[in-house]
């Protein structure tokens, strides 16, 4: 287990090389100057000549890869051209938020999604099973922004329980409606891939084999069946959570929260380099580690996982 | 599956019955504790759609730190509600005979960290907008100063442009007379700010502003909320409250749902939504912008470098009616480019009445009997497209294709600023309430391209009207000029002249003596009184 995970540590230098490598040629390739953004309107060229000269955007451009690269490896992300402020410094400051919106959703989209899942693999009403997985599929096709707005006009404004928007200083109040609107697409993915596996592994020969050898039912469940559906759901945590660290564009703007979704976007609308090369880089590491911790996972659900990995 | 489902069946109510109970009671509780309402603080509590970049005023070049900048810093004179200019820092002023000196008496003020605002802070503020190390891209706002663009290009400064003779008396000398000076010191950039905490804080000053305004900031949490506090030392009062907060929200419908329930008080209501506030809720409040939109055509090439071919797309377009159905009535349409909230706007009468009859002959007598294709760009925005979609329908019954190309903006300027499109869709928003603000950025063609003059008109005579009328120091005498120049421009057709926008707002029952200001940066809110 512990090589498997420095084997996998290592392979993060050859992928965030690409990543940094692709992000910065990318920043040329695309349109727009982001002197531009700089100079607002009424500008003259000398202006934008002396805000490239200053901002270093005059060399040439591999000259510029190599500055950059150079100031990574003293892990510095550089200053925004627009605000002027160090990027670790602004991602310090939004990655916690952004942390506390992705796991609040993922937490409801695991416990909502599995309960639902297993609620309607549950033979005992089949109209429940059915109501269930017709909602989980108006969860998977219901826009978020669409939803958000929904959820604003029923619970802030008829209802008057939640604000409609803001951060609050992480207070629980503005977080629930963010949370639950992020969460949705994810739950009901979860519930119906739960479903599938409850089902197919309960009907699997090992379960039978349990139950023939006396285990008690509540075991059966919990150590067998459950365990087995859980290995595809684990899956869809990691890629949904992995992008929720990444920043919920649509959900921030909706809600106002001020995570690192909407920070990217206004940074790439104002081509603020160094923030867009900066927090790409970030989200990068913030993937990989998270599929990193879904694959070592993979290992303490399932046996077999962790021991074709185990000698090797 | 019998089996399965039964086991299914078993677990959850041995198991996830008893711990599902106290989930669903915290639930409940957090919820109930969540109803009670919030505390309503002597505060005025605003929306903004984008975050400030800055609240350094030589580095301000969009309207939100523009107007966190005017909140925060004091400048020598200011614009009032309605745009005229009145006493700021300067309790007075005189301007010599020669119309090139003018001496400012400063009145008593004081910086957010209680030190006196002196004669040479101004003379600091002034001359670091203009160095050419601070880089400040707003530099240009002193150029009617002596010696400030050699300044500017690296030469020395020179000492007699900008003097502080004593502690209270500030002279600013002029290369020429310049009619709208006052105008361009009450700009943002030209904020005064402390020589020591722009010392102190260096690059973070954008950050930790402290100007003489009546406002102080006190919090800034990116992306989210900016608390100012009243600034006990300036020289600005009839402040009746605590504080300003200015959450950012980007979405309208969300800024919507905060004024609905009472979460904040000024409310910019949206196009589509006016019929709905017409009709309930507080009073609307409305005031015709100081901006013009407008379609700009590419004067420098085919087929729009043919004034009959302008004058064409002008009359084929119903723009009464877009205003009408697409705008739902918040707009005028423009006979020019001068808003009527100037003086010297909208005077003349309408040139181009829809005419596709006559736009079609105009065409033909042109060489385009068939009509042209053109594309006609856009930045991302939802009503631009529902604009532009009109425009095009318009124009196909006069046999002009039109192609709608969207960018989003930062590939939008670009294109547009050195002149690619054939035609763009764009507005023009003033800086300063004087015609001047839109004649000579938009038409002369020294500011072709980034300058403001987009569609790279061009017309020599246009532009020594212009240069000379920026130096007539008699009002009167200065706008005839500039109805002369709107005129011209106007027959001319550079662009498709579209409406002068009407902003609505809807503002709390809570807040009393708030009217919208004519100009952004005069938004200080300091005679606002909380019920």
């Amino acid at each position: 287990m512990l090589r498997f995970t420095a084997r996998r540590l290592l392979m993060l230098v050859p992928i965030l090389f690409g990543v940094v490598t692709v992000t910065f040629f990318l920043m040329y390739v695309m349109p727009g100057d982001p002197v531009l953004a700089l100079a607002g309107e009424r500008y003259d060229e000398e202006t934008l000549e002396s805000l490239r000269k200053e901002y270093g955007l005059d060399k040439p451009l591999h000259l510029q890869y190599v500055d950059y690269l150079s100031r990574l490896a003293r892990f510095d992300l550089g200053r925004s051209f627009i605000t002027g402020r160090p990027v670790s410094e602004s991602i310090a400051e939004r990655f916690p938020r952004t942390m506390l919106l992705a796991l609040s959703a993922m937490a409801i989209a695991v416990i909502a999604g599995v309960l639902t899942g297993g609620l309607s693999a549950w033979g005992r009403y089949p109209w429940l099973g059915k109501t269930l997985m017709g909602l989980s599929l108006a969860g998977v096709s219901i826009p978020v922004f669409w939803l958000g707005l929904l959820l604003i006009h029923l619970f802030s404004i008829k209802l008057g329980i939640f604000p409609p928007s803001g951060y609050g200083g992480g207070s629980i109040r503005y977080l629930v409606l963010p949370a639950l609107t992020l969460s949705f697409a994810s739950m009901a993915t979860i519930a119906r891939v739960t479903r599938s596996g409850f089902l197919e592994a309960g009907a699997g020969d090992f379960v039978r084999t349990a139950r023939a050898k006396g285990l008690a039912e509540s075991k059966v469940i919990g150590k067998h069946v459950f365990r087995n559906a859980l290995i595809p759901v684990v899956t869809i945590v990691g890629t949904d959570f992995g992008s929720y660290l990444s920043g919920s564009v649509l959900t921030e703007t909706i809600f106002g929260w001020p995570g690192l979704g909407r920070f990217i976007v206004q940074a790439i609308m104002k081509r603020d380099f160094p923030v867009i090369q900066g927090s790409i880089l970030f989200m990068a590491v913030m993937f990989v580690l998270v599929n990193l911790l879904v694959d070592l996972s993979y290992g303490m659900i399932d046996p077999r996982v962790r021991e074709k990995e185990g000698p090797g | 599956m019998a089996s399965i489902t039964l086991s299914i069946r078993r677990f959850i109510d041995r198991r996830l019955v008893p711990f599902l109970c106290p989930v669903l009671l915290l639930v409940v509780v957090t919820l109930a504790g969540s109803c009670s309402s919030e505390v309503q603080l002597p505060v005025i509590r605003l929306a903004l759609q984008t975050e400030p970049t800055t609240a350094d005023p030589v580095f301000a070049v969009d309207v939100s730190s523009g107007m966190l900048v005017s909140l925060i810093h004091q400048t020598l004179v200011c614009f009032d509600d309605d745009g005229r200019i009145t006493p700021d820092l300067a309790e007075s002023w005189e301007l010599y005979p020669d119309g090139l000196t003018y001496v400012f008496k400063l009145g008593e003020s004081g910086f957010a960290d209680g030190s006196p605002v002196r004669a040479s802070d101004v003379v600091f503020s002034l001359r670091r907008l203009l160095d050419p190390a601070t880089l400040s891209p707003r530099w240009w706002v002193l150029e009617p100063v002596l010696g400030a663009k050699k300044y500017h290009s690296g030469g020395p400064f020179d000492e007699a442009s900008i003097s502080a003779p004593d502690d209270v008396t500030v002279v600013i000398r002029l290369e020429r007379p310049t009619a709208h000076f006052l105008s361009l010191l009450s700009m943002p950039s030209a904020s005064i700010v402390s020589y020591e905490m722009v010392a102190a804080a260096g690059k973070e000053y954008g950050r930790t502003p402290g100007g003489s305004g009546p406002w102080k900031l006190t919090r800034w949490s990116s992306g989210d909320e900016l608390t100012l506090e009243r600034n006990i030392y300036s020289s600005v009062k009839n402040v009746d409250v605590d504080g300003i907060s200015l959450r950012i929200i980007p979405e309208p419908m969300t800024r919507i749902a905060e004024f609905e329930i009472g979460n904040i008080d000024i409310l910019e209501v949206p196009r589509a939504e006016l019929e709905r506030w017409k009709s309930a809720g507080p009073a609307l409040m409305e005031r015709e912008e100081l901006s013009v939109v407008y379609i700009g055509l590419n004067n420098s090439r085919p087929p729009f470098d043919d004034p009959r071919v302008r004058r064409a797309m002008n009359m084929a377009v119903d723009i009464e009616t877009i205003i009408a159905r697409v705008l739902f009535g918040a707009g005028r349409k423009a006979y020019g480019s001068i808003p009527p909230g100037l003086k010297g706007g909208q005077r003349g009468s309408d040139l181009y009445p829809y005419n596709p009859e006559k736009a079609a002959g105009l065409l033909a007598e042109a060489g385009y009997p068939d009509g042209f294709e053109v594309e006609i760009w856009q930045r991302e925005n939802p009503e631009a497209g529902r604009i532009l979609e009109s425009v095009q329908a318009y124009l196909s019954r006069v046999g002009i294709k039109v192609k709608i190309v969207t960018r989003e903006w930062g590939a939008f300027k670009q294109a547009v600023d050195h002149g690619s499109p054939d035609a763009f869709y764009l507005d023009w928003y003033a800086d300063y309430p004087d015609a001047e603000n839109f004649l000579m950025p938009l038409f002369h063609s020294s500011n072709r391209g980034g300058g403001g003059n987009r569609v790279l008109y061009s017309d020599s005579f246009v532009d020594s009207l212009l240069d000379a009328a920026s130096s007539i120091a008699d009002a009167d005498k200065r706008l005839l000029v500039y109805m002369g120049v709107e005129s011209t421009v106007y027959e001319d057709a550079p662009w498709i002249f579209l409406w002068f926008p009407v902003r609505y707002e809807v503002v709390s029952y809570r807040l009393k003596g708030y009217s919208i200001p004519v100009i952004f940066n005069s938004r200080r809110f300091t005679d606002i009184s909380i019920r």
